[in-house]
């Protein structure tokens, strides 16, 4: 992996979030209206000294070009406009709910990866067993479920049935006072059914994915040879066939973080999770654009950094890429 | 005195769907240390699911080792639990494979796969096996093999790769080496590179080796015995010399009739006439008979067994009644 | 070897149909959706109940009153006849959002392997560009900007799914262009345009009928996840409006939102065994594996 080739990407990573600013713009230009009424948004309290502010704030009485100059500028500046709901910068805004947000998608990305790999490797052996048959169903069912209802059906579980995780927030009110490692653990507590719900649906989709990988892999020439040398069963399958398996599942999982997102919004909302989807729901019942806008933004700049992740990883696991542009 | 790998009447059967299919019928073969035993036949006629049994490796399912012994210096492999054969392969007995292309893992060095081999049977620091990876690969003749050692598969030349399989299967000084075809998809020069260091190897190491070919020529320069297949069977088997010399039964004659000049022999068997049929296809008769010029009634009826005639044993009722 | 040319006499997609109509999960599915669509009909244009209309105590349990067997939500508006109306809205927007994920995603798509060069690689990078934006983010920001009707939310849908269809497009013709009979039509003179339509496409139909298939499930899906957030057609019953709006009271009553839930489960469900089943018949090869 070359150097040049990094930078290559982040470029085109970064040409990307431009792209994204340049979206921003359009959509506020493109919706019906005078956009500065659409900027105040309908709870602004919209007054004819704000809009004149908004307008001048964000030159909208100069030349199209023009305004997406100033607009890009800013962003390139770290402002994302404000919002006039909360009377604070879209930045701090969501500076303040990023956190969260990562730290669900990122939980619910390791705990369906790492279990549906083993499911999928599990069944692998045996293509016609027990297991098999239940990862494809599980599949089947994990892809056609809705996940804001999954959502609600664990939290009337465990709300009523088993209250032995809690079904709302990130943290209890009475521990906000006690030291880190116990509100470490009470967030901990509270990611369990958020995380879960978010990863069903992926986790039946690695398993069925890593499962064909698998078995595809398994068939392979270099299999024989490994166990040709006495290696044992489970060196074959997790260390031989699993390294092979892994290249389609890290593009898959590659592609899916921008619908793991899309899902967060939900999982936030059905739980309360006080992250960006939570942030961009309120945002669009109030109409709050510049906030939406931002989310969208840093959401999207999720996606392109876990692109470009899974591209570097990609490289890693498969030797034939490296060196390679 | 029983030779070092026995095989004694073994029987491999697989299920299709056209329902269970014999693959292998009564073979019978041997193989001392120090000896190479050639075995020759069209593709398809079980040399490759031969060498496999030895190995325990059948694909199972749908394969399964349905009659005979397999006995390694008198232990009966067929018998041997699943744990005792990883012990031994690799150790014991190693095999080269067909397709040097695919037959290495493309995501580790080639000095950890062979390093991993030696690993698993003796005890022997990480850096130790690499640094008896990095000598093999000197020994079976690849240039700064420092370097080589630490390169992926896909950097590596085909006769590159075929080395470094072998480097692997000798690693651990195996006393059977079998080599399925280690040759036929390299071209001739780097083929004759690769019996050279075959015939070393087993001058150092002692080793019974088992060289499985189309290739009559390597045959005459390789073997010291030779058996012969057909559909499943040994059709005709003995001293290397007597074979080729004096073949007997009329496939056999076919394969060396083909033969221009022996030495330069490549793709020779596809001049006899006719196909081999499918396994499942098979009847009660000889399963030559629909190709042989010399066919009888009773080569229809009756399957002709493995008997002594003149030199060496032949399977063929027109050889035993003395027609030819 | 009579099977063999048995097989080769009969057209591929009367091969298919017959793998299909063997498949039991498949043929589930599509007795399934049927008997969801033919409900959804029924309750649309002949059942009377109004799903808007207070009718009963709220949160009467199902099975209880014979003339709400699935009970009564937060207002008391009967749940049953929710889902029958909620059903249509939900099915249709899911089909035409599908539709239009198809029609960009396969143009785009086809254009770009088949043209190949420079043209490619501007789509490709659009394509890009709309696979980084999170799907349904993006469709809010649409659909709040445009006003919630049923058109916009099928558009928005659309406009933010067809990068998946379009990658899927573009590599089946990418391998079809290479194949011996897109040369023998090029060699009689055929036209670019007439190629792609006659010749491509067609050949690049299994997949895309697969791909279709799976996308009306996702559309399905996403509708519901808009209409749960509160920002689907106002004036339209859904079954995901139905389980946002008792979403404040689950913990009171599993009803209001546990039916909708199934109904949309069960929808996608079947439809994605039929989509598998699809693609089990068009590639009997690798079934065998
Ligand atoms: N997995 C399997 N399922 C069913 N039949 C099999 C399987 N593997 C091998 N066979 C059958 O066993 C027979 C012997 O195959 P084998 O690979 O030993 O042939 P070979 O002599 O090595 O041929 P080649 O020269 O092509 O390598 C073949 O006819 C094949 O049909
Ligand atoms: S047994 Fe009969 S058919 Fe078979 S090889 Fe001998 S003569 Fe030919
Ligand atoms: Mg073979």
């Amino acid at each position: 992996m070359t150097p040049s080739y990094l930078l290559r990407r982040l470029f085109y990573g970064l040409l990307l979030m431009l792209g994204v600013v340049v979206l921003n713009f359009l959509l506020i230009r493109l919706a019906p209206g005078d956009p500065a009424v659409v900027i105040a948004g309908e709870m602004g309290g919209a007054d004819e000294a704000l809009l004149a502010a908004i307008r001048a704030d964000y030159g909208l009485d100069k030349p199209v070009l023009t305004q997406l100059g100033i607009y890009i500028g800013n962003v390139l500046q770290g402002d994302l406009g404000q919002s006039f709901f909360f009377n604070q910068p879209v930045a701090t805004l969501i500076g303040d709910r990023i956190g969260p947000t990562i730290l669900l998608v990122l939980c619910a990305q390791v705990i369906s990866i790492l279990l549906g790999v083993f499911l999928g490797v599990i069944a692998a052996r045996k293509p016609n067993g027990v297991l098999s048959g239940f990862v494809s169903v599980f599949a089947t069912i994990g892809y056609a479920v809705p996940v804001f209802w999954t959502g609600i059906m664990l939290i009337i579980l465990f709300a009523s049935v088993f209250p032995i995780f809690p079904v709302e927030g990130m943290q209890s009110v009475r521990l906000r006072d006690a030291g880190f490692m116990i509100r470490a653990l009470d967030v901990a507590h509270h990611l369990v059914l958020p995380a879960f719900t978010l990863a069903l649906i992926y986790l039946a989709q690695y398993a069925r994915l890593s499962r064909a990988s698998m078995l595809e892999v398994l068939g392979s020439d270099y299999i024989r040879t490994a166990r040709a040398k006495g290696a044992s069963e489970r060196s074959v399958l997790f260390k031989h066939a699993l390294r092979n398996a892994s290249l389609p599942i890290l593009t898959v999982a590659g592609l899916q973080f921008g619908n793991l997102i899309s899902g967060a919004l939900l999982v936030e909302t059905v739980f309360n999770w006080p992250g960006m989807g939570r942030l961009a729901f309120d945002s669009i019942l109030r109409r709050d654009y510049p906030t939406i806008m931002g989310v969208l933004f840093f959401a999207s700049a999720m996606v392109v950094v876990a692109n470009l992740l899974t591209d570097l990883s990609y490289r890693l696991a498969d030797p034939r890429l490296r060196g390679k542009s | 005195m029983s030779a070092l790998l026995q095989i004694e009447d073994l029987r491999v059967t697989f299920n299709t769907r056209y329902g269970p299919v014999t693959a292998l019928d009564s073979v019978s073969l041997s193989v001392n240390a120090g000896e190479t035993l050639g075995v020759v036949g069209e593709s398809g006629c079980g040399k490759s699911i031969t060498a496999l049994s030895v190995m325990g490796l059948i694909p199972s399912p749908p394969g399964k080792i349905a009659g005979g012994a397999i006995r390694l210096a008198g232990e009966d492999l067929t018998q041997a639990s699943e744990a005792r054969m990883r012990a031994l392969r690799g150790a014991e007995m190693a095999m080269i494979f067909q397709e040097p292309m695919t037959s290495l893992n493309p995501v580790f060095t080639v000095g950890d796969q062979i390093a991993e081999a030696i690993m698993l049977h003796q005890k022997v620091s990480a850096d130790q096996a690499f640094r008896d990876a990095v000598a093999l690969l000197d020994r079976v003749g690849i240039p700064s093999p420092d370097r080589r050692a630490r390169d992926y598969p896909h950097q590596l030349s085909g006769g590159m790769r075929q080395r470094v399989m072998i480097a692997m299967a000798v690693s651990c000084r195996p006393r059977v080496l079998i080599a399925d075809e280690p040759t036929t998809a390299l071209d001739v020069t780097v083929q004759a590179q690769i019996f050279d260091l075959l015939n070393e190897i087993q001058r150092d190491f002692g080793a019974a080796i088992i060289l499985i070919t189309h290739d009559m020529g390597a045959i005459s320069e390789m073997a010291d015995r030779v058996a012969v297949m057909y559909a499943g069977r040994v059709i005709e088997q003995g001293r290397a010399d007597d074979v080729l010399d004096l073949p007997q039964h009329p496939y056999t004659r076919g394969l060396i009739s083909c033969i221009p000049a022996l030495g330069k022999g490549e793709d020779t068997l596809r001049e006899i006439p006719g196909v081999v049929p499918p396994l499942h296809m098979l009847g009660a008769g000889c399963a030559f008979a629909d190709r042989c010029a010399h066919r009888a009634p009773r080569c229809d009826s009756e399957k002709p067994l493995l008997q002594a005639h003149g030199h060496h044993p032949v399977a063929c009722h027109a050889v035993a009644e003395g027609r030819i | 070897m009579t099977e063999a040319t048995e097989f080769k006499a009969e057209s591929p997609a009367r091969e298919a149909w017959r793998m299909f109509r063997r498949n039991i999960p498949a043929v589930a599915g599509v007795i399934m959706l049927t008997g969801i669509v033919l409900a959804t009909l029924w309750g649309t244009f002949f059942y009377g109940g109004n799903p808007y209309e207070i009718v009963w105590a709220p949160h009467e349990p199902p099975g209880v009153t014979p003339e709400f067997p699935l009970g009564t939500d937060y207002l008391g508006r009967d749940i049953f006849a929710g889902l029958v109306a909620g059903g249509g809205p939900t099915l249709a927007v899911g089909a035409a959002a599908a539709a239009i994920t198809m029609v960009i995603g396969v143009s785009l798509g086809a254009l770009a392997g088949f043209y190949g060069g420079w043209v490619d690689n501007l789509l490709m990078r659009i394509t890009e560009f709309f696979q980084v934006l999170p799907t349904l983010l993006f469709a809010m920001v649409l659909v709040t900007l445009f006003s919630p009707t049923l058109f916009t939310i099928a558009m928005a849908i659309g406009v933010v799914s067809w990068p998946q269809t379009a990658r899927l497009t573009r590599a089946e013709v990418m391998k079809i262009k290479e194949l011996e009979y897109v040369t023998a039509a090029r060699a009689i003179g055929a036209r670019n345009r007439r190629i792609i339509w006659t010749v491509i496409l067609p050949n690049a139909a299994p997949p895309l009928i697969v791909s279709a298939t799976l996308t009306i499930g996702v559309a399905i899906l996403f509708e519901a996840g808009l209409s749960f957030l509160g920002l689907g057609d106002p004036n339209t019953m859904s079954w995901g409006l139905m389980i946002g709006s008792n979403r404040a009271y689950i913990l009171d009553a599993w009803w209001p939102v546990t039916f909708p839930g199934l109904a949309i489960f069960l929808t996608v469900f079947s439809v994605s065994l039929i989509g598998d089943g699809l693609n089990d018949a068009f590639n009997p090869k690798l079934r065998e594996r």
